[in-house]
C-alpha cells in the first residue's frame, strides 16, 4: 500500500492534469505566432492567468509564469531591488523562509544591501508587530511566506499587508507555495503585492510556477529577450506546463472551502492519533496550515525514521531534506531559529496532507508510525532524558 | 595506420608463469580496446605491439594507460630494414614534434637499440648518420645528447624498425586476474575503495562486499556503493558486488551484546560472513581498508580480535598510509568525489557512547554468548544479493599525476 504523505514536498499529478497535458502536447505553437496555431496555444496561457487569478482570489493583477516557485521568489526579490534601488538598500524578511527566499537575500547581502531577518516565536509563528518593527524609512521591500514549509505555520500576512498599505513605498512579497490552492482567496487576504505560486504542490508536474504581481506593480525582469510574460519573463512560454497548471488551479480553487474543512478534520485525527506514539514532541503553532504536521522523535534520526516509513509504504519527509551539503545533512534552519534543541531537530518529520487522502489514510499512517517508532525505540533506546514522556504544547 | 608498443617490465621477471601472465595481460589490453573495433594488440620479443588500425593513436593510448601490469606505452612509426627507410621515418617524428611543439629549443638526439643484429650497420654508427639526416633534411635544429627536447628512439628488430619520440608511464602492478581473487570489504568511505583499487593493482581480482542496513541506511547509501564498485571496474575490467542485509545482525547485537563491544562484534560478524562468501565463490583473501590507529576500531588489538574469527588472509593495503595520502590516491583513481557524499553506512548507525579500543579476543567472545553467531551469519549470507559491473565504454579514466 503506498501512503503519500509527502504533499509539501510534491504532489502527484492529479488525473485531470494528466489528461490536460496528454491533449495539449499536440498544442504545438509558439504563443508569440501571428498565426492560428500561435493563438491556440496562446489561449492556452491565457485560460491559464485566470484560473490563478481566481485561485489567488484577486480580481486583476498580471500572472508571470516562471520555471517554478524558487525562479518566482528570485524574479520577486531581484526585481523588485533593481527596480526600486533609489528607495533605499534595506530589505525585510525572516528567518524561516524557504531557501530561495533566504539565499536570495544573502545575495543581496553580498551586493552591500542591509537586510534584517526577523525571528519567529517558539511555535514558528513571526509576530507581525516584530515585522513591521523592522520596516525603516529606507526599506524598499518586505518579504515572508505565508505558510512555512516545515511546521505549517501561518505566517500573520494579512495583517503585515495591512499596515504596509499605509507605506506605499515599501513593497510586500508573499511566498504562498504552500498556500496556494489550499488557504481561501490567499494572495487577497495576504494584501500582497507580489505572491509566489507552485504547479507541483498542487497537483501540476515541477517546473511550473508563477508570480503574481498587483495592478500598476512594474519589476526588473531577470531574464531578457523577446519580450514574453509582460517582458518580466523571456523566452518562449512553456505551454504544456502553464496549461496543466491553469487546470490544477482552476481543480483546487473549485474545491479550496471544502477541501480546507476536510483536511482539517484529517489533521485533527492525525494529532490525536500521533498522541499515541512513544516519545513524540508535538508542538502546534498557533495558527496552523492543516496540511502540515512538524513533528520530532528525540534520540531518533529523521532519515532512518524516514526509511524505517518507508519500508511500510509511508513517505514523509525528513525536517530538513534538501540541507545536505558540507558532508553531513544539517539540521533544519527553521527549527533551530524556533529553539528546537540538537536532538529534536535531528529527529523530526514531517508529514503533509492532502484533499484526496481519507481517514483511513491517516490511520494507516498513524499504525506504520506507531510500530516503527516503538520498533526504533525499543532497539536505540530514547537518548533523552525526557525518556517516556511525550511532551505536548499548544 | 598507427602502432603502440606497450612494455611490461616486472611481468618479464616471473620465469616460468610469465606467458599466463602475459596472455591475461593481452587479454585486458583487448578488452580496454573493444571500443575500437579493428585495433589490433598481439604479443612480440617481450613487447606488445597495438595496431591501431585506422583510428587515432591518442585514444587508444590513454585507454591502455590504465590498464594495470603496462610500464609504459609508446606511439611508434615503423620502417622498413633500410637505412633510407628509417631515415625518412625519423624525419617525419621530428616534423611532427615540430608541428606539435615539442621542440621549443629545437634540440633532438637518436638512440639506436639494434636487437636484430643481422642488421649491417652498428648502432652507434647507424645513431650517427640518422642524425646526419635529419640534420639535412629539416633546417635549424641542433643535437644535444644531455638535455634534448627530443629523443628519436630507434629499436631494429627482425622483421622491421620502430622509430618513436614520447613514451606515457604506465599503471605499473600486475594484469588484473593472475593473483587470483580476493573479497574486499567495501564500505562507501574513502579507504576501502582505494584499497580495493591497489589490490587490483597487484594482480586480484576483486570481489566488493557491502553490509546494507535499511532502514538505517539508505537507498541512496547503497547506490552510492554501487557507483564506487563501477568506477573499480572501469579499473579493473569487471567487479561483483555482494550486497549483504545486514539490519538483523545489527539489531542483534544492540540487544544482545554489552554497548561498549558493539562495533567489535559487528566487525566480527561481517568478517564471518565474508569468509562464508569467500569460500562460496572462491576468495583467497580479505581485502580492507584499515590504516592503523586511523579510528578506535582500527587499532592493532581490534585487528587482532576481528581478524581471530577467520582463517582467511586479511590484506590491508593502506595500513600504514596516512589519511592525506589515502584521498590524494581517491581523488586520483576517481572515487573521492563519490565516497563524499553525505549517506550514512552502517558503521555509523549504532555507535556506542564509550566503545572499547582495545578489545580483547575472550573478551568479544564472552559478549557475544547470547548471540546466536552461527544462524545470523548463514541467515545473512543466504539473503546476500550479486550484482556484476563491467567497465563502461568509452569512460575515460587516468591518473591524474603519480599515485
Amino acid at each position: 500500500m503506498e501512503l503519500y504523505f509527502d504533499t509539501a514536498a510534491t504532489t502527484p499529478l492529479l488525473p485531470e492534469v494528466r489528461e490536460a497535458i496528454a491533449e495539449v502536447l499536440d498544442v504545438y505553437g509558439n504563443p508569440s505566432s501571428l498565426h492560428r496555431k500561435g493563438m491556440e496555444a496562446e489561449e492556452r496561457l491565457t485560460r491559464a492567468r485566470s484560473a490563478v487569478i481566481r485561485c489567488l482570489g484577486v480580481q486583476d493583477g498580471r500572472v508571470v509564469f516562471t520555471g517554478g516557485g524558487s525562479e518566482a521568489n528570485n524574479l520577486a526579490i531581484f526585481g523588485t531591488v533593481r527596480r526600486f534601488a533609489q528607495r533605499g538598500r534595506h530589505v525585510v524578511t525572516t528567518r524561516i523562509e524557504h531557501p530561495s527566499v533566504l539565499e536570495a537575500f544573502r545575495a543581496l547581502e553580498r551586493q552591500g544591501w542591509s537586510v534584517t531577518y526577523v525571528a519567529p516565536d517558539a511555535d514558528g509563528v513571526v509576530p507581525a508587530e516584530r515585522v513591521l518593527a523592522a520596516v525603516r524609512d529606507d526599506t524598499v521591500l518586505v518579504s515572508m511566506m505565508h505558510v512555512n514549509n516545515e511546521t505549517g505555520a501561518i505566517q500573520p500576512v494579512e495583517a503585515v499587508g495591512a499596515a504596509l498599505r499605509d507605506r506605499p513605498t515599501v513593497i510586500f512579497h508573499v511566498d504562498g507555495i504552500q498556500a496556494f490552492g489550499k488557504i481561501p482567496a490567499c494572495a487577497a487576504r495576504a494584501g500582497a503585492d507580489l505572491y509566489t505560486v507552485s504547479g507541483h504542490k498542487i497537483g501540476a508536474p515541477k517546473g511550473v510556477g508563477a508570480l503574481w504581481l498587483r495592478p500598476g506593480l512594474d519589476i526588473e525582469p531577470l531574464v531578457y529577450g523577446g519580450g514574453q510574460e509582460f517582458g518580466l519573463r523571456s523566452g518562449t512560454e512553456n505551454v504544456m506546463g502553464i496549461h496543466a497548471l491553469g487546470v490544477a488551479a482552476e481543480r483546487a480553487a473549485a474545491e479550496v472551502e471544502t477541501a480546507w474543512t476536510q483536511v482539517q478534520a484529517l489533521c485533527d485525527q492525525l494529532l490525536a492519533g500521533l498522541q499515541e506514539v512513544p516519545n513524540i514532541v508535538l508542538r502546534r503553532p498557533r495558527q496552523a496550515s492543516p496540511y502540515i504536521v512538524g513533528v520530532s522523535f528525540p534520540g531518533l534520526r529523521g532519515e532512518v525514521l524516514v526509511h524505517a516509513f518507508e519500508q511500510e509504504g509511508l513517505y514523509v519527509s525528513t525536517g530538513s531534506a534538501c540541507s545536505t551539503r558540507g558532508g553531513h545533512a544539517r539540521g533544519s534552519h527553521v527549527l533551530e531559529a524556533m529553539g528546537w534543541s540538537d536532538e529534536e531537530r535531528t529527529g523530526s518529520v514531517r508529514i503533509s496532507l492532502a484533499r484526496w487522502h481519507t481517514a483511513a489514510d491517516v490511520e494507516a499512517a498513524l499504525a506504520v508510525m506507531r510500530r516503527q517508532v516503538t520498533w526504533l525505540y525499543e532497539l536505540l533506546g530514547p537518548a533523552t532524558p525526557s525518556r517516556g514522556r511525550a511532551r505536548r504544547r499548544g | 595506420m598507427g602502432q603502440i608498443i606497450a612494455r611490461y617490465g616486472e611481468i618479464s621477471l616471473k620465469g616460468q608463469n610469465r606467458s599466463e601472465f602475459e596472455k591475461v595481460l593481452v587479454q585486458n589490453m583487448r578488452r580496454a580496446v573493444s571500443p575500437w573495433p579493428g585495433v589490433h594488440v598481439a604479443r612480440g620479443q617481450g613487447r606488445i605491439v597495438i595496431e591501431t588500425g585506422d583510428h587515432p593513436v591518442d585514444p587508444v593510448l590513454t585507454a591502455l594507460s590504465r590498464v594495470f601490469g603496462i610500464v609504459s606505452l609508446s606511439p611508434v612509426r615503423s620502417a622498413g630494414l633500410s637505412e633510407e627507410a628509417i631515415g625518412a621515418e625519423a624525419v617525419a617524428l621530428v616534423q611532427e614534434a615540430l608541428a606539435s611543439g615539442e621542440m621549443p629549443r629545437r634540440t633532438f638526439k637518436v638512440e639506436v637499440r639494434r636487437a636484430n643484429k643481422r642488421f649491417p650497420i652498428p648502432s652507434p654508427e647507424l645513431a650517427r648518420r640518422l642524425g646526419g639526416v635529419i640534420l639535412k633534411s629539416v633546417p635549424g635544429l641542433h643535437v644535444d645528447v644531455h638535455h634534448p627536447d627530443l629523443t628519436v628512439n630507434v629499436e631494429v628488430r627482425d622483421v622491421e624498425a620502430f622509430v618513436y619520440g614520447r613514451t606515457v608511464p604506465g599503471l605499473g602492478g600486475l594484469p588484473v586476474g593472475v593473483s587470483g581473487k580476493v573479497g574486499l570489504l567495501l564500505s562507501g568511505g574513502i579507504d576501502s575503495p582505494v584499497a580495493g583499487w591497489l589490490a587490483m593493482k597487484r594482480g586480484a581480482q576483486v570481489e566488493a562486499i557491502h553490509f546494507h542496513s535499511y532502514p538505517f541506511t539508505s537507498e541512496r547509501a547503497l547506490q552510492k556503493v554501487e557507483s564506487l564498485a563501477q568506477v573499480l571496474a572501469d579499473w579493473g575490467g569487471r567487479v561483483v558486488l555482494h550486497v549483504v542485509h545486514f539490519t538483523e545482525v545489527q539489531t542483534e547485537i544492540r540487544k544482545h551484546c554489552p554497548e561498549p563491544l558493539t562495533i567489535t562484534i559487528m566487525r566480527r560478524m561481517m568478517m564471518r560472513i565474508a569468509t562464508d562468501i569467500a569460500r562460496q565463490r572462491g576468495l583467497l583473501a580479505i581485502v580492507t581498508g584499515e590504516s592503523l590507529g586511523q579510528v578506535a576500531s582500527q587499532t592493532l588489538e581490534s585487528m587482532y580480535t576481528i581478524g581471530s574469527v577467520t582463517r582467511l588472509p586479511i590484506l590491508r593495503p593502506l595500513v600504514a598510509e596516512d589519511k592525506v595520502d589515502i584521498i590524494r590516491r581517491a581523488r586520483q583513481i576517481g572515487t573521492y568525489d563519490i565516497s563524499i557524499l553525505p549517506y550514512e553506512d552502517c558503521c555509523t548507525v549504532f555507535v556506542p557512547k564509550n566503545p572499547r579500543t582495545r578489545p580483547k579476543p575472550d573478551e568479544a567472545e564472552a559478549a557475544e554468548t547470547h548471540l546466536d553467531v552461527e544462524a545470523l551469519t548463514a541467515s545473512a549470507v543466504k539473503r546476500t544479493e550479486m550484482k556484476v559491473f563491467h567497465a563502461r565504454r568509452g569512460v575515460e579514466r587516468s591518473l591524474s599525476g603519480t599515485p
